[in-house]
């Protein structure tokens, strides 16, 4: 299903109540249209990730919605309130993690997160407090005294997010939290922020990574030159494009070529060739399955291992954002 | 029969929602967000003592070579009457320390919109401007801070007194701070429109160098040649040197503190204006 791995019963993301939202955003640098009529929604404690290519918007998407850049056109809310009109309520809801790490690199880590919760207008002491967990959260307590620019890239990466949640934010924009981490960095941000889903905050993330959207994303929106061409739940994305598979390994008796030729008597188009000697054949509808093993048993052939292949994201991505001409069917939005 | 009821409108873009909840934290007053900034900006001369030092190399070095050479050469004809070359540069050594400082105030403040807390800064709920106040306000304490060591240095190593007498001389360095701040604005707006460190240090030295040599700061007006006295006569740096001179020396000429007071406030005033205007572009 979608990115979470275990959503925990008293999830909040039920309320269903909008988070973030924009209508009809455009925002126009000169004569570049960054945004070109954006719409977008996330209800609480669910998270959103916008997945495009470098330069499709995702960036301005994240400033335009978190009030760091003025829209030219549309509307757009966050926590409920307009980002044009009340940027400082919006302020005092979110946290944004954007894609350099934006941690003082002078101050130690613990002195980061004090000068953010001071700034936030924390007393001292509830300061240090807050300041404490968050190190022991993001397990930072043994470089909380060093200078924040001695910390490696991962460690940056934890301050930032660490930062970016000081005022406890319904909201968090992760501008591509995980790009340059290393695998186990990665995981254990992505298992920061399900718990924070789990705890109701809403997210936006940005991602380049497939991988990335699938696992923590409840619906993704594809952006590509500024407009969000393809968006659903991960699942209804690969529904739409790429291909699903069967992969068919059969015992050491049975004649490849035999099999094949079955299937082609069915009209199927098995391909062969792979190392293990697998057979791969597209389908449409998962029924499909049941034809595949009923033209092999029509030949005595039985299959000694079968499985069925979703199609990755990473069909999705390559097939939306390469050729956006061919999307049209594609582009509404299905009702979230 | 009617019970009142709030029309929640389905628009979610409703100025009063009922579904924002209250933030942990009611935000900050500006005077505690200047006061925590420049706590920050302050706390790289403490954890960072090369700064310092650094910052006062240029000063040194003038303060050091110039009065060793030219103590043992005749003084310029149209020297003051009485003064060692140590007591006639010193005022202008403090100002190049003020300017130095001041040129750091930009500096920092390009070196903070490059590391990322500016983005931090600008995702709070604080008054953007307090960032560059702090900038300025820190710039004034770095600048006293030098002074001093530059003054203990003077007196202690080079056998300074200052003629005047101390109150002259705290009047001097009063004089001094206050140029240092006005001239930050001038480099914090420079720092908030260039935004990159390379144009920042051409311009501290293709602005200061002619600045401090075309004026007072190391010979009398008089004695530079006409063309550079021209030149020294309308650099308001000049000002700001005699009368901080005149005032540390006792001697005439501390009504050039008006034109360096006018001057430093106008450079403030409109320093200041295009900081606020530079820095509020987007990054």
């Amino acid at each position: 299903m979608t990115g979470l791995a275990a959503p925990p019963p008293d999830s909040r993301a039920t309320t269903g109540e909008i988070m973030i939202e924009a209508q009809d955003v455009s925002k126009v640098f000169g004569s570049v249209r960054a945004l070109d009529s954006v719409n977008i929604s996330v209800p609480r404690g669910t998270v959103l990730a916008l997945l495009g290519h470098n330069g499709a918007g995702k960036t301005t998407l994240v400033g335009v919605l978190t009030a760091a850049l003025p829209l030219t056109s549309g509307r757009a809310a966050v926590a409920g309130f307009d980002v044009a009109r009340q940027p400082q309520e919006i302020r005092r809801r979110i946290g944004l993690t954007g894609q350099f790490a934006s941690v003082d690199g002078q101050l130690s880590g613990r002195d980061n997160l004090l000068l953010i919760a001071r700034l936030l207008g924390a007393g001292r002491r509830a300061a240090q407090a807050r300041a404490d967990e968050l190190l022991e959260l993001f397990a930072l307590g043994e470089v909380a005294t060093r200078r924040a620019r001695t910390y490696s890239g991962g460690l940056r990466r934890r301050l930032d997010l660490a930062a970016s949640l000081v005022g406890r934010p319904e909201v968090i924009f992760l501008d591509e939290p995980t790009t340059g981490l290393d695998p186990s960095s990665r995981l254990n941000l992505w298992e920061i922020v399900e718990n924070l889903v789990a705890d109701g905050t809403t997210v936006l993330l940005t991602t380049q990574y497939l991988d990335e959207a699938d696992r923590l994303a409840d619906s993704i929106a594809v952006l590509s030159a500024g407009s969000v061409i393809a968006s659903g739940t991960a699942a209804e994305l690969k529904a739409k494009v790429g291909q699903r598979t069967v992969t068919v390994t059969l015992d050491g008796q049975d004649d490849p070529a035999a099999a094949v030729e079955a299937l082609r008597r069915a009209s199927m188009e098995p391909v062969t060739g792979l190392d293990n000697g697998a057979i791969i054949i597209p389908i449409g509808a998962s029924k499909e399955i049941a034809a595949v093993i009923r033209a092999l048993d029509r030949v005595g052939i039985e299959a000694a291992e079968l499985s069925f292949g979703e199609p990755s994201l990473d069909d999705v991505y390559l097939t939306l954002a390469e050729q956006p001409s061919l999307l049209a069917p594609l582009s509404e939005r299905p009702s979230a | 029969m009617s019970t009142t009821t709030t029309t929640r409108t389905a628009d979610p873009i409703d100025p009063a929602p009922a579904a924002a909840t209250p933030p942990v934290w009611h935000g900050s007053s500006v005077l505690l967000q200047i006061r925590v900034l420049t706590g920050r900006s302050l706390r790289a001369l403490v954890t960072d003592p090369g700064v310092v030092l650094f910052g006062l190399l240029q000063p040194v070095v003038i303060l050091v070579v110039l009065t060793q050479v030219f103590s043992k050469m005749g003084q310029p004809p149209h020297f003051p009457a009485g003064v060692t070359y140590l007591d006639f540069v010193l005022p202008a050594v403090l100002i190049d320390n003020a300017v130095q400082s001041a040129v750091q105030s930009g500096v920092g403040l390009v070196d903070d919109l490059k590391n990322g807390i500016v983005a931090r800064l600008r995702s709070l709920p604080i008054v953007p401007s307090s960032l560059l106040i702090a900038r300025s306000l820190a710039n004034l304490v770095r600048s006293a801070v030098q002074a001093v060591i530059l003054l203990a240095l003077a007196i202690g190593v080079l056998g300074y007194s200052p003629r005047g007498g101390a109150t002259e001389l705290a009047a001097s360095v009063g004089l001094t701070l206050f140029i240092s701040w006005s001239l930050g604005w001038a480099f914090i707006a420079a720092g908030a429109w260039l935004r990159r460190a390379e144009p920042m240090q051409n311009l501290a030295v293709i602005a200061i160098l002619p600045l401090m040599f075309a004026s007072s700061a190391y010979i009398p007006v008089a004695d530079l040649p006409a063309w550079l006295a021209a030149v020294a006569k309308v650099n308001p740096l000049t000002y700001a040197i005699d009368a901080t001179r005149a005032l540390a020396l006792g001697i005439p000429g501390v009504d050039a503190a008006v034109p360096a007071l006018l001057f430093g406030g106008a450079i403030a005033v409109v320093g200041a204006t295009f900081a606020v205007l530079g820095f509020r572009r987007p990054m």
